[in-house]
């Protein structure tokens, strides 16, 4: 399209959200984009490959978004020790696995935003890794006959991420930092949609270029509270209560064979609420205040 | 004897005690005895130690209680650091972590110290037990200078001949050198600390041995909760209990919301 103007690129989170498609590969950030990932359950999306760790990954299974796993931590926390849905799944032979770890997922992150065919590791060598994920080979290295891991590129399709701030031409600025993974997961993809909690003028961006952490994402999507039940630095901490009732009720259902209140989780938090205001609403205001940094 | 403190807490001192001033001490999530440990040794003999938590570098001696997170994930422990980074600085400068420590748990742990976080069962495709996965502990045991096991259950199904994956190589199937012939630079596993006993690594083949035993806790005890032969010939020492000042700045300045005292000692 022909334009005299500059694009913005402000998306609303349905038409974000459309950008994934069944059996692509995702990578999800830290704090996870949760606004963006309630969509795709809403979308029924399905057969995806995720990059992700935690109760965010664990949501996507449960909701039946996913085929396979590439991840080095699926924690769940609260008393569980492996997060519910992925270790049912997993245990039934519903997913596979990518089987990595912390240095081997950035390494073939890495290797991928420099289309380069494989990056060697060294962490990991002495492992079962190379054997349960046959896609990590042991190599000679060439200079000094060392034994190193080859670890092949990992590209997302598309990688989630939510953050402070962004203008409307896709410049974000994070308080405190990006997350983990995070620019490795951006740097690798395709493209990067990112939520944040407020949108800024391209004027606010241009007073402190220094502090633009990602610059020119390919979307942008204001969701205020959009992480929720997990954290966004600088503006609410993580609800401990509404997490502690997800993994009783994923937990309930992996372990116990009672689904109900999963199936009543994933209704009313992701399938129903068609938009991100309308969850909001669903968990009310006085709790979401109640979720102050300090 | 009656004792007045918890497993929990003679673990932590345990712990403590063997952590040097200067030391870059590297705490992973979920494991409130460890975190207990490196802020006693911080107060008590380490204001010059960094503490390297989710991500965040912090050296909070001065601090009359220091901050233990709330839970896995709390990230507002960043408010205490000097300094954060993501992924991709932490597993930076790998050529500097001689100088640091690591703690690792493990769903099996074998006689030659290596650690398994993937899963239970012969098939990998239908694993009996899925475990969460290997976190960093396959990069972290492969560069630190030392690094401590430590679980909080010492039973036949975690202490294993041999582990079903192994997620951390710690001496593979025994042998001083084995970790050299590899290429792997850190120093490997120091101690494995459960609620029963402190093992460490016999020099020469590297199979895990009784070090100390806690209080009254027998050989025989260790033995028949441990998947491998765990034969000393030598008498084990009782693991040194805490001393009232050590309890009092752990229960005081460390541990204030009691996490290591929910569970009394034996």
């Amino acid at each position: 399209m022909e334009s005299t103007e500059r694009q913005q690129r402000i998306l609303g989170e349905t038409d974000a959200a459309a950008w994934v498609e069944s059996g692509m590969t995702i990578a999800v950030g830290s704090p996870p984009p949760m606004a963006l990932v309630r969509q795709l359950i809403r979308r029924g999306v399905s057969d995806l490959t995720v990059i992700d760790s935690g109760l965010s990954l664990d949501l996507l299974i449960a909701g039946g978004c996913v085929r396979k796993v590439v991840s080095y931590y699926a924690g769940g926390g609260f008393g569980v020790a492996v997060a519910p849905s992925f270790r049912r799944a997993v245990e039934q032979g519903e997913i596979e696995v990518w089987e990595c770890e912390e240095g081997i997922l950035a390494t073939g992150l890495q290797a991928a935003a420099q289309a380069l065919p494989f990056l060697p590791w060294r962490g990991g060598v002495g492992t079962s890794l190379p054997q349960v994920n046959p896609d990590l080979k042991l190599m000679t290295d060439p200079i000094g006959g060392e034994t190193l891991i080859a670890v092949p590129p990992v590209k997302p399709d598309v990688t989630l991420l939510h953050a402070a701030t962004a203008d409307p031409y896709g410049n974000v600025q994070h308080i405190g930092g990006p997350g983990w993974l995070d620019l490795f997961l951006h740097r690798a993809a395709d493209r990067t949609i990112v939520q944040v909690e407020r949108i800024i003028a391209n004027e606010d961006t241009r007073a402190n270029p220094w502090a633009t952490t990602i610059p020119s994402v390919d979307a942008v999507v204001r969701a205020p509270y959009g992480a929720h039940p997990y954290y966004s630095r600088g503006f609410y901490v993580q609800d401990q209560a509404h997490l502690q009732a997800y993994v009783s009720a994923a937990n309930a259902s992996a372990r116990e064979n009672r689904p109900d209140d999963l199936v009543h989780y994933l209704a009313t938090y992701c399938r129903q609420p068609a938009t991100h205001a309308d969850y909001l609403e669903r968990v009310g205001i006085k709790r979401l205040l109640s979720l102050y940094e300090y | 004897m009656s004792q007045d403190y918890t497993l929990q807490e003679l673990m932590a001192v345990f712990i403590a005690r063997d952590l040097r001033d200067g030391e870059v001490l590297r705490v992973g999530v979920a494991m409130p005895v460890v975190e207990a440990a490196v802020r006693l040794a911080h107060v008590m003999h380490g204001p010059n130690m960094e503490l390297i938590f989710l991500g965040t570098r912090m050296n909070v001696a001065h601090l009359h209680s220091l901050p233990m997170p709330a839970f896995g994930w709390d990230r507002r422990v960043v408010r205490w650091a000097e300094s954060y980074s993501d992924t991709g600085h932490r597993f930076d400068r790998v050529k500097d972590w001689h100088q640091h420590v690591f703690f690792i748990g493990g769903v099996q742990v074998d006689r030659f110290g290596n650690s398994n976080l993937i899963g239970v069962g012969p098939d990998y495709r239908r694993l009996r037990f899925r475990g969460p996965g290997p976190v960093g502990t396959a990069t972290l045991t492969t560069h630190v200078g030392r690094y401590y096991i430590v679980l909080n259950s010492h039973t036949p199904r975690t202490l294993v001949e041999r582990c079903d994956y192994v997620s951390a190589f710690g001496w593979g199937t025994g042998g001083a050198d084995a970790r050299r012939q590899l290429g792997l630079p850190g120093g490997g596993p120091k101690y494995c600390v459960t609620p029963l006993c402190v093992m460490d690594f016999a020099e020469g083949d590297k199979h895990m041995r009784l070090h100390a035993l806690h209080p009254g806790v027998s050989q025989a005890d260790v033995q028949a909760q441990t998947g491998f032969d765990l034969t000393t010939s030598q008498p084990v020492p009782t693991t040194p209990q805490p001393t009232p000042e050590e309890l009092h700045v752990l229960r005081t300045r460390v541990d204030l919301a009691g996490l290591l005292r929910s569970t009394k000692g034996e």
